[in-house]
């Protein structure tokens, strides 16, 4: 009983939100019709029927593809990285910029140095890659370590350990870092067709579209993509559900995995591990342009972008523009992150005070999840046309409902027993929120940090590039058309770096945090 | 002069981490004689595990040495001379009874199949039959520690080293487990190496207690218990018995 009704109240309330949507979108009530009824959106689908099939199938093509390679090299690296825990530091830097990396960005370059359907499945794969590498290696560190030493006991190996311990009971976290990596696959695909130009895909497809004023027709791309996102999302979630017999938390671990600090290795030896951890980004990028021998009028090594940034005759009309996009982007980022945080945050905690609501709103936030960010843009586009709210709204929507997610879990884990102690000596129910609540959702509300701070760079830049002309997204796209090259590289290196020095920074500050209030990181 | 058994000399061992220095065993010499059942005690975080764990090779010792059959700890081990139970059982969640009584055989790269009639006898010893193929998850606690007895006596050890098999299980579960344990354990006429912080059960197995005392880790005094065997049930309400439980607490709370 309980189940089945666990069920129908957010489907009841599906329902009610779907119908409110059609009873609007019939009236055009939003912004002249931008917001299309869910019928029209599905007539239009039906009279764009033709057009779907090859488009479906290309961008499925290329995730697919990314898809498996990018989970394979995940889980090979994981496995490397707990077998060999110094190699952790030492690829530390490049797993934090394969995470943090805006895919916007690197999107142009991929589409110039590979061709066919390269870029596609290489954005696909690195979407893929760090989910399923730290689910990898969180799976197998979190293994029960005294059946290792079982193993051990009778003479076993790492290896062996590895093999008849660890890798299997890291199989559940596996299948949950593969469930949110297919969706991934599918943003990583359809952005790379987007900023890559062919023309098969959804990616493809939406940016033909944008300029015309068919507001179903985009409704109608973004709710196949959600589609096939959310498809790739439930295929794993029954997997993992059949496979582990229970469900799991939803969010998952978005630490750079590291050892603990272990007292054993020496200074230099540590130090070594760091100056590698920060070269090692710039060698792959430095042996990528290398092994593929693009001209090097068209590849920029990081070399070649200093040069172009400081001693090229372009340099200082370079520097100014890239100043300026930055000084219009970074507020932006910084306002939205800010915003959409605290709604969460808010959002969260009060939810522990009404809890029909969390249930109630949960299933509408985890559908968000496996929105694709790309196809969501237009459509705000479409309702708040094409000035600063927008990017401001695209930031909000893109990190207030993961972190939502992650902080509402978080809240629901403070042990009932800790908030029942407040509550016995009759602490108020804000009482209890100030005292215990608050206090235990900081290691979740860092954890949220961690995790929106790239997608919101990601979410600024994107609404540069498809609605707003302004800052870094405006920029690559710009560079893009002159063929300017060398400012391709350049906004796309510091993209990277930018989002590399923002997550850093908030590791830093929530491990001074967290350890002055006795706190371990959340997951 | 080899005496087999299990053997420490003068065995130290520190542990450092986050600026302070542990120091779990000082000096810890102690013999457990081949085919006797040694109970170590002590409180919490006196180094009792730790002792195990040197003997077993987990841990390597700062100072001094274990020698267990008069072999090193890692011979012995590799040999197949050990067998070890955990706290908490420690089963393999996705294996089957008899697939986790198997593990060590499988580690020791031993045909699993040849020794189908011993694990099946083992199971039957700790009274599992007919669970041989029930997933841990559906074993209550005490079965689980049952496979755990098992599976330590699966490799036929010379050397059975526990640490606190039963330290999850309920009071009379516990003593059941107790009983079954020796019966167990005459069987198979091994050298018993137990970790435990009850008393009365230290009492009722063993023929000798080793008592420890905390900061640092050393051992206070061993004494020696006198009772016939097979002991029986009723031990546990028998006067001696209570006796010697008042006079090793006596020893425990006079050493810290
Ligand atoms: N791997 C380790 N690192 C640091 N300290 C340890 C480690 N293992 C044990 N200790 C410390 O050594 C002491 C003895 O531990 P242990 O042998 O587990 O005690 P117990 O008698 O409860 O089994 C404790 O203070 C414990 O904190
Ligand atoms: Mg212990």
């Amino acid at each position: 009983m309980a189940g089945s009704k666990q069920w129908a109240v957010p489907l009841r309330n599906i329902a009610i939100l779907l119908l409110i949507w059609e009873v609007v979108g019939r009236l055009d009530l939003i912004a002249d019709g931008a917001l299309p009824g869910i019928s029209e959106i599905l007539i239009g689908l039906w009279n764009d029927r033709s057009d779907y099939p090859l488009h479906v199938w290309e961008t499925l093509k290329a995730s697919g593809l990314g898809f498996v390679i990018g989970n394979l090299l995940g889980v090979v690296a994981g496995v490397f990285f707990v077998l060999i825990p110094m190699s952790l530091r030492v690829f530390r830097g490049l797993n934090i910029a394969i995470f943090a990396l805006p895919p916007i960005a690197i999107a142009p370059i991929l589409s110039l140095t590979l061709s066919g359907l390269t870029p596609r499945v290489v954005l696909a794969a690195l979407g893929c890659y760090f989910v399923t590498m730290t689910a990898t290696v969180i799976g197998l560190s979190q293994s029960d370590s005294r059946a290792a030493d079982l193993i051990r006991v009778y003479g076993g190996g790492n290896w062996l350990i590895m093999r008849m311990v660890q890798f299997r009971s890291a199989l559940p976290s596996i299948l949950s870092g593969l469930r949110v990596a297919a969706p991934n696959a599918v943003l990583g695909a359809i952005l790379a067709e987007f900023g890559g130009g062919g023309r098969w895909g959804l990616g493809a497809y939406l940016l033909g579209s944008l300029g015309r004023a068919e507001p179903e027709r985009l409704w109608g791309i973004g709710v196949v993509a959600t589609l096939i996102a959310g498809l790739a999302y439930g295929v794993f979630a029954l997997m993992s559900h059949r496979f582990v017999g229970a469900s799991r938390a939803v969010t998952m671990n978005m630490s750079v995995p590291e050892k603990a600090g272990d007292g054993s290795s020496s200074p230099v030896s540590s130090l070594l591990a760091g100056a590698m951890a920060v070269l090692l980004p710039f060698l792959f990028w430095w042996a990528f342009i290398r092994l593929l021998e693009v001209p090097a009028m068209i590849s920029k090594t990081p070399i070649g972008v200093v040069e172009y940034l400081f001693f090229s005759p372009a340099a200082q009309s370079a520097q100014e523009r890239l100043i300026a996009a930055l000084w219009e982007t970074l507020p932006i980022t910084g306002v939205g992150l800010v915003c959409g945080l605290s709604f969460a945050f808010a959002l969260a905690i009060s939810s522990r005070l009404f809890p029909g609501f969390l249930r109630a709103f949960m299933p509408v936030a985890l559908v968000t999840q496996t929105m694709p960010l790309v196809a969501l843009t237009p459509l705000l586009v479409l309702l708040l046309g094409r000035g600063t709210s927008l990017t401001l709204w695209v930031t909000i929507s893109v990190t207030f409902f993961p972190a939502f997610v992650i902080l509402a879990q978080g809240i629901s884990m403070v042990p009932r027993a800790t908030r029942e102690l407040a509550m016995a000596y009759g602490a108020s129910a804000w009482q209890e929120l100030r005292i215990i609540t608050v206090p235990a959702s900081m290691p979740y509300l860092f954890a949220a940090t961690r995790l929106t701070v790239p997608r919101a760079l990601l979410g600024v830049m994107i609404a540069e590039w498809l609605a707003t002309g302004k800052g870094l997204g405006n920029l690559l796209n710009q560079s893009r058309g002159y063929m300017d090259y060398g400012m391709i590289w350049t906004v796309a290196a510091l993209s990277v770096i930018l989002a590399v020095v923002f997550y850093q920074l908030v590791v830093v500050v929530e491990r001074r945090v967290l350890q002055r209030m006795g706190m371990s990181t959340a997951e | 002069m080899p005496a087999g058994g299990i053997t420490f000399h003068g065995v130290c061992k520190t542990f450092s981490g986050r600026g302070k220095t542990i120091e779990a065993l000082r000096d810890f010499t102690l013999s457990c004689p081949s085919g006797s059942f040694t109970a170590i005690i002590g409180p919490s975080g006196c180094g009792k595990s730790t002792a195990m764990r040197v003997a077993l090779g987990l841990e390597g010792a700062d100072k001094g040495a274990v020698l267990i059959e008069d072999r090193e700890p890692l011979d012995a081990t590799r040999a197949g001379l050990t067998g070890v139970a955990f706290q908490d059982a420690a089963l393999l969640p996705w294996r089957s009874v008899r697939e986790n009584v198997e593990v060590p055989l499988e580690v020791l790269k031993k045909k699993v199949r040849d020794f189908a009639p011993d694990v099946q006898h083992l199971i039957e010893l700790v009274g599992l039959k007919g669970y041989e193929n029930a997933l841990p998850g559906e074993l209550s606690g005490g079965m689980r520690q049952r496979v755990a007895i098992a599976r330590a006596l699966v490799t036929r050890p010379r050397v059975l080293f526990m640490d606190e098999p039963f330290g999850a299980l309920d009071q009379i579960l516990r003593r059941q487990m107790n009983f079954e344990l020796q019966r167990i354990w005459q069987e198979s006429q091994a050298t018993a190496f137990l970790v435990t912080h009850g008393i009365d059960e230290a009492v009722f197995l063993a023929d000798r207690i080793a008592v420890m005392s905390a900061n640092p880790g050393r051992l206070a005094v061993v004494i020696d218990v006198p009772f016939e065997r097979p002991r029986k049930p009723e031990l546990f309400s028998d006067p001696a018995f209570h006796a010697l439980c008042d006079k090793v607490a006596e020893v425990l709370h006079g050493g810290q």
